[in-house]
């Protein structure tokens, strides 16, 4: 946490209040003003680094320590070295949530993408009562996760459900969505694209909104069909912000703890054990907090690593 | 706003073939069928997608199997909250959550203006330092804080709950308000700077004052984040007193997986204040403003 307190140090010495837009900002003319601009910038971000030095960057601290360490949630207990890490890395249930965990991500990110793409360039379109439907499509990300996923077990978990009995009464079969480990990792995965959509539709929406439609006016002249359109002119334009909607989603998704948990609490037979609910699992079910600090552990460090990346990679296209 | 959002492209090829006289009435009933086409596919896919939410509501005035009654009840309300600590649940939930809201906009406000506005090193530091900590898994920071406040006696106390979530919201909540401030434009601030004002002085007069929509954009963030949280209650909150709705609901439906009906009741209750933010101030509710905050710095 030391670079935080170096850069308030450069901060006190060299904020200026500048204008919005990324161009360095002119220095103001009168020192004093900047002098004092420092100091309340100093002030009014007090609070947040407080906060952020205390509740996020002491217990990433303190999770080092657990993680090297034989404990549980009340005992401290003896410093192991690295054998958490090798336990934990050298375990099958390891690889296969981490396996679960990418497969989850890569579904629920581009899953929810290609819906919440569709729909926002339908809703863009003429259609009779389109604001009703803009809101009424944003429910399953408002309604809480422990509702819906309530709602979700009540469709398909047994198979007495409505789902599985109408399968059934199709001629299709009895499927076990929550019993069967391959039908239960589907459903999860067709949960969170439920869940998501909305996002995705969203930040397709507001994306779309800012494209000039004279641009298409040009294209249709020029004789470009609307694939074209599609391909040569929306898309390219909105790629930056897909790009972001990407990232926020990958974390979200690789993050993401009540989707699974509440719908098939893992199992069965660990089919949908993604990462934070075997770290979770391995805590507070088997109290073992090493080795279950170190999954956290090793996420936190694989996303830290990832996010600096990208958020660089956010910055440099923003900037062209 | 991603609400606030126009068909141009539409009305603009609407325009371009309204021009075409001879073709105008073909093309124009052509538009006007596909119109409704596109309403009955969406009609399908919302319908479809809403089933589960209608599950809820529909269970939830639906007698149990118990039940004498028939047709639309309100008995698993009152069995609920009759029989059940719900009502505590309820105003746990609805606690943590104010107090939550109030205290990410009083810090986030602040530094999202310094986000803002700062143009040093230190502040895009800080920036990127909240990015970071943003993508982290909340498992990681829970374990340690579980140890650190049953220490301090904040283990299952909401006071320890509510920490947790102005810290969580505490990244995103900051680039929304920078981002809204980034739409004041500073020379509003410059012109007070000349009359004397102090930098807090414009930021609190000029730039606060204005920034009504950022302010509500981020309360409905901070809002859903701890209203609809389970992993750090469950983490938390171990005695029923102390639950909040979702593990209140949660812990009801392990305990009772054949009542749908009072299931799906406490469910209604939970769903219903967000659904009810949402619904009236649906225009300040901005995903958009996420990204566009994250791009923009």
């Amino acid at each position: 946490m030391t670079t935080t307190t170096n850069g308030l140090a450069k901060a006190r010495r060299g904020v200026t209040p500048g204008g919005p837009g990324r161009a360095p900002a002119k220095r103001h003319p009168t020192s004093p003003l900047r002098a004092q601009a420092t100091r309340t910038f100093f002030w009014l971000l007090l609070p947040s680094v407080l906060l952020l030095v205390l509740i996020n960057g002491y217990p990433l601290v303190y999770a080092a320590i657990q993680a090297t360490h034989s404990g549980s949630l009340i005992d401290a207990g003896r410093f192991v070295g690295l054998d958490n890490f090798t336990h934990v890395l050298t375990s099958a249930a390891f690889w296969k949530a981490a396996e679960f965990t990418v497969v989850f991500t890569i579904v629920g990110v581009f899953g929810s993408w290609l819906v919440g793409l569709g729909l926002a360039l339908l809703l863009r379109t003429r259609i009779p009562a389109r604001g009703v439907f803009k809101i009424l499509l944003l429910l399953p990300w408002v309604v809480p996760i422990v509702v819906s996923s309530t709602a979700w077990n009540w469709l398909v978990a047994t198979p007495q459900s409505p789902v599985p009995a109408l399968l059934h009464s199709l001629g299709l079969g009895t499927p076990l969505f929550l019993a069967d480990p391959t039908l239960a990792a589907v459903t999860v995965c067709v949960f969170k694209v439920w869940v998501s959509f909305p996002f995705m539709m969203m930040m397709s929406a507001s994306a779309l909104a800012s494209v000039d439609p004279s641009v298409y006016e040009a294209a249709s002249m020029d004789g470009a069909g609307r694939r074209q359109q599609f391909t040569r002119i929306t898309l390219p334009l909105i790629a930056r912000s897909t790009y972001i909607s990407w990232i926020l989603m990958t974390i979200f998704c690789v993050n993401d703890f009540p989707t699974i948990y509440l719908l098939t609490g893992g199992g069965p037979a660990d089919a949908t054990n993604s990462l934070v609910v075997f770290a979770y699992r391995t805590v507070f079910q088997n109290f073992q907090t090493g080795p279950g600090v170190a999954v956290a552990f090793l996420m936190t460090v694989t996303l830290v690593v990832v996010s600096a990346v990208l958020y660089r990679q956010i910055r440099k296209s923003s900037v062209e | 706003m991603s609400t606030v959002l126009h068909t141009q492209a539409a009305e603009a090829a609407d325009g371009a073939a309204a021009g075409g006289s001879p073709r105008r009435r073909t093309v124009f009933e052509a538009e006007v069928r596909g119109r409704w086409w596109r309403f009955a596919l969406m009609l399908v896919i919302t319908a479809v997608v809403l089933v589960p939410i209608a599950v809820v509501a529909v269970l939830a005035f639906t007698p149990g199997a118990t039940s004498t009654t028939t047709g639309f009840t309100l008995e698993n309300f009152t069995n609920v909250f009759t029989q059940t600590l719900a009502s505590t649940w309820l105003g746990n939930s609805l606690l943590v959550t104010l107090v939550t809201v109030v205290v990410s906009v009083a810090v986030a406000a602040p530094a999202g203006y310094v986000l803002s506005r700062g143009r040093s090193k230190a502040v895009s530091g800080y920036s990127l330092l909240l990015f970071v900590m943003q993508s982290l898994p909340v498992i990681t920071s829970v374990v340690p804080l579980f140890i650190l406040f049953a220490d301090l006696g904040l283990a299952d106390h909401l006071l320890g709950v509510i920490i947790v979530y102005v810290a969580s919201t505490m990244a995103v909540a900051t680039w929304m308000m920078a981002a809204y401030y980034d739409s004041i434009p500073v020379s509003l601030e410059e012109a007070s700077w000349i009359d004397g004002c102090s930098v807090f002085g414009s930021f609190l007069r000029i730039v606060l004052r204005n920034s009504l929509p950022g302010v509500l954009s981020t309360a409905i963030f901070a809002f859903l984040l701890a209203w609809n949280d389970y992993l750090v209650a469950i983490v938390f909150l171990r005695t029923d007193v102390n639950f909040t709705l979702p593990i209140g609901v949660e812990s009801f439906f392990q305990q009772n997986t054949t009542d749908w009906g009072s299931v799906m009741a406490l469910a209604v209750v939970m769903m219903l204040p967000p659904v009810a933010v949402f619904a009236t101030l649906n225009r300040y509710f901005s995903v958009g403003g996420i990204g566009g905050s994250l791009a923009g710095r």
